[in-house]
């Protein structure tokens, strides 16, 4: 009858929220308790029951004293730890809790929030939400698929020396199709071993469209470097626009997969695509023999609907290629 | 390519090739008697020339030399001493006599497009000497090399004057005769024991090639009315002036307009010199372009050193034409063939810079084709402005069809490379 009492009588602007959750503060669980007296530990009897073995059957128990929750400690075997902004890591009994504290029991962790403890703002839908939407969509994502597969196939009938048929070419396309598509699929793992939600589909639909923009930047590169002479900016324009791409790409990957702030999504975003091509330009620079009796030029041609720049003249050809030789022989001068 | 390689007679490993040196020297007793009274009479003038490196106190190559002056100056390849040349602090020159005696020689005078060296050993007394014979050899006149083949002791081997290499632009006597490794150098004399010509190379099968015994005596007198300050100065001065006389022989030359496959219109020079050869690809049904193929090239280089070449020039035609595929696939495979083009010349990072490239969209004046050109140059090193170059150009106005023409000139400076390259663009067009 007591407790009954007690229980109509509680303020409810006072009600406790503990959370339980994992070693790198993700959430795992949360009870909302409004009772002056909290029991925590492994036994059935407590009001928040938990199952690591470290813990005791009547591990701790919090109650609410002049307006202050207050730990006692059961003399558990392991003991109980408290953990805040403001404190260094000490022991639990006795202690006055304040709002964001962390608990430490056993091997798990508990946080205890006010009932006031303020929230950040509403995040609203990203206009990315939509689009993510658009291409998770089964037919979009066919679409994006069916599109790769065929440039895919496309490149490879254009890169062959020799006659190929149908079969020849679709063992090597699939293979390809499959390839990129691990990247998705890896990410969808990742997220989901993460605790967050897999969205494969989703992971899916965004690459493959991706993919196929970059085909498009591929093929503009390819147009821009055939149209303009050595020295252009274009060519390096494009180039940024496909590195703009891939970050492009790593951003809704993680917008998808994972929770995070903006600021260290664009970071970790951003850290993979320096990772892709910082390596690639390392793994090319660390195979540059250390003197190349080659030339180096690019050899870009593209059939003739493509030509698009107007040509020069043998004058100014000769002109502009006489200044490669001052250009060697400053090089020939330094020793 | 139906080119043979020429060898140059250094000998650097020793195998034993007695054979064939015996089988040459016993297949005329009348010419063995002659020879070997020549022999005995020229001995105490020739020289095995060793060149020794100083740090193994080792030799690194060998060769022969004789002497054509009374107070010791000894004639023999470049290519015997080149390594001293280019780096004289690593190397010492030897010379080794008859009498097995010993002693080092230093170098005094080289030319290097003729292949030919002067060194001078200390002489106490007047010596005897080679003399270098006033008139050329009649065709079909009896000769005789003599020389040190493979360190095997000095030899006199029996052989035919054949008139001058005709595809040659620097001089070369066509002997019919075995000269090996080692014999660099030596001289080949006529009955009269004077000097025709100087061993310098060999294409197999008895056949050598010897340096016209003319460009000795002008490198001789030359080298008597002053001796060159240095060396390396001596031969970039070589070097720029036997460009200029190729460059300058090649523009003034009739360049022939001729066709090439189906379309093409591309230029043969006409000088004996640059020689050209064939191939296309019609016997092969299955191939998906038909391609055909014309190449012409200087048919010599000249030597620096083991690791660079200079000298060359080459020149490359090719059409192709599409064969049941569209213009897309025929400028894949098409841009693969003119991906990977590499210099005409061997040379390494202590002789030459990296290449540098300038490419663009081209139309010659006449309007009648449109190329992607591609031009690229490396500058020498130790020869101021001498430069290796390389051209490229590749027909993009044509659907199905292409036509590529490429050259490489090594060893040419900035007006004579230009000069040619703006020729060259300018005749070659569709028809």
């Amino acid at each position: 009858m007591e407790i009954k009492s007690l229980k109509v009588d509680f303020d409810e602007t006072k009600a406790i929220i503990i959370e339980e959750i994992s070693r790198n503060h993700k959430l795992l669980h949360r009870h909302r308790l409004s009772q002056p007296q909290i029991h925590i530990g492994r036994d059935y009897h407590n009001d928040i029951i938990l199952a690591d073995p470290h813990i005791c059957p009547n591990h701790l128990s919090i109650q609410l004293l002049d307006e202050q929750w207050k730990i006692t400690d059961n003399q558990s075997i392991n003991g109980s730890f408290i953990e805040n902004i403001k404190e260094k890591k000490h022991a639990a009994d006795q202690h006055i809790i304040n709002d964001g504290d962390v608990i430490t029991l056993g091997k798990s962790q508990l946080r205890i929030l006010f009932s006031d403890h303020s929230v950040e703002p509403t995040v609203a839908f990203s206009p990315f939400e939509s689009f993510i939407n658009l291409m998770r969509h089964p037919m979009a994502l066919l679409l994006s698929v069916t599109l790769f597969t065929l440039i895919a196939g496309a490149v490879f009938y254009l890169n062959t020396p020799t006659e190929v048929n149908f079969s020849q070419l679709l063992v090597p396309t699939i293979g390809m199709v499959l390839g990129f598509a691990l990247w998705p699929a890896g990410v969808a793992l990742v997220s989901h071993l993460n605790k967050h939600d897999a969205r494969v589909m989703a992971q899916l639909g965004i690459s493959f469209a991706f993919f196929n923009l970059m085909w498009f930047s591929d093929l503009l590169e390819g147009i821009s470097t055939f149209n303009s002479a050595s020295g252009s900016i274009i060519p390096l324009l494009v180039m940024f626009s496909s590195i703009a791409l891939t970050f492009s790409l790593f951003w809704l990957n993680s917008y998808i997969g994972f929770h995070m702030s903006a600021r260290r999504r664009i970071i970790v975003a951003a850290s993979i695509t320096m990772l892709l091509f910082g390596g690639s330009y390392l793994i090319q620079y660390s195979n540059k023999p250390e003197f190349n009796p080659r030339p180096q030029y690019d050899a870009t041609i593209m059939m003739p609907s493509f030509l698009l720049a107007p040509s020069t003249s043998v004058d100014e050809f000769i002109k502009e290629s006489s200044t490669l030789f001052d250009k060697t022989k400053k090089e020939a001068l330094k020793k | 390519m139906a080119q043979w390689s020429e060898q140059l007679l250094i000998g650097k490993q020793m195998k034993a090739f007695f054979t064939l040196v015996f089988i040459i020297l016993s297949s005329s007793s009348y010419a063995e008697e002659q020879a070997e009274q020549l022999f005995n009479q020229l001995k105490p003038s020739l020289y095995q020339i060793k060149l020794i490196d100083i740090a193994s106190g080792e030799k690194s190559s060998i060769g022969s030399g004789f002497q054509i002056s009374d107070d010791g100056i000894i004639a023999t390849n470049y290519h015997v001493i080149s390594s001293y040349a280019l780096h004289p602090k690593k190397y010492r020159i030897e010379y080794l006599d008859h009498q097995g005696n010993k002693g080092d020689v230093s170098l005094q005078s080289v030319d290097v497009i003729n292949d030919l060296a002067l060194v001078r050993r200390d002489t106490e007394q007047d010596m005897p000497y080679f003399q270098l014979s006033e008139s050329t050899p009649k065709n079909g006149e009896q000769l005789f090399s003599l020389g040190n083949p493979h360190d095997l002791g000095m030899i006199v081997v029996p052989g035919t004057y054949n008139g001058l290499k005709k595809e040659s632009f620097n001089d070369r006597i066509h002997f019919t005769g075995s000269i090996n490794s080692g014999m660099s150098g030596g001289p080949v004399v006529n009955k009269q024991a004077k000097v025709v010509g100087v061993n310098v190379a060999t294409s197999g099968n008895a056949i050598g090639f010897l340096v016209p015994h003319d460009k000795l005596i002008n490198l001789y007198q030359a080298f008597l009315k002053s001796a060159p300050e240095s060396i390396e100065k001596q031969m970039a001065e070589q070097l720029m002036a036997s460009q200029n006389k190729l460059i300058t022989t090649i523009l003034n030359s009739p360049w022939q307009a001729k066709q090439l496959g189906e379309n093409g219109i591309i230029p043969i020079i006409d000088v004996p010199f640059i020689r050209c050869w064939g191939d296309s690809n019609t016997d092969k049904t299955d191939a998906l372009i038909l391609t055909a193929v014309a190449n012409c090239s200087l048919d010599e280089n000249t030597y620096i050193s083991s690791r660079f070449f200079t000298g060359t020039m080459e020149i490359e035609f090719r059409t192709m034409q599409a064969k049941d595929i569209g213009a897309n696939k025929f400028y894949h495979l098409y841009q693969q063939q003119i991906s990977r083009a590499g210099a005409g010349n061997r040379a390494n990072k202590e002789n030459v810079t990296e290449y540098q490239c300038h490419h663009d969209l081209v139309m010659p004046d006449n309007q009648a084709i449109t190329n992607k050109s591609i031009f690229c140059t490396r500058a020498y090193k130790k020869f101021p402005d001498l430069f290796d170059v390389l051209y490229l150009s590749a027909s993009i106005d044509q659907e199905t069809q292409a036509l590529v023409s490429h050259f490489t000139i090594a060893g040419v400076n900035q007006e004579n490379a230009l000069a040619f390259t703006r020729k060259f663009m300018e005749a070659v067009s569709w028809k």
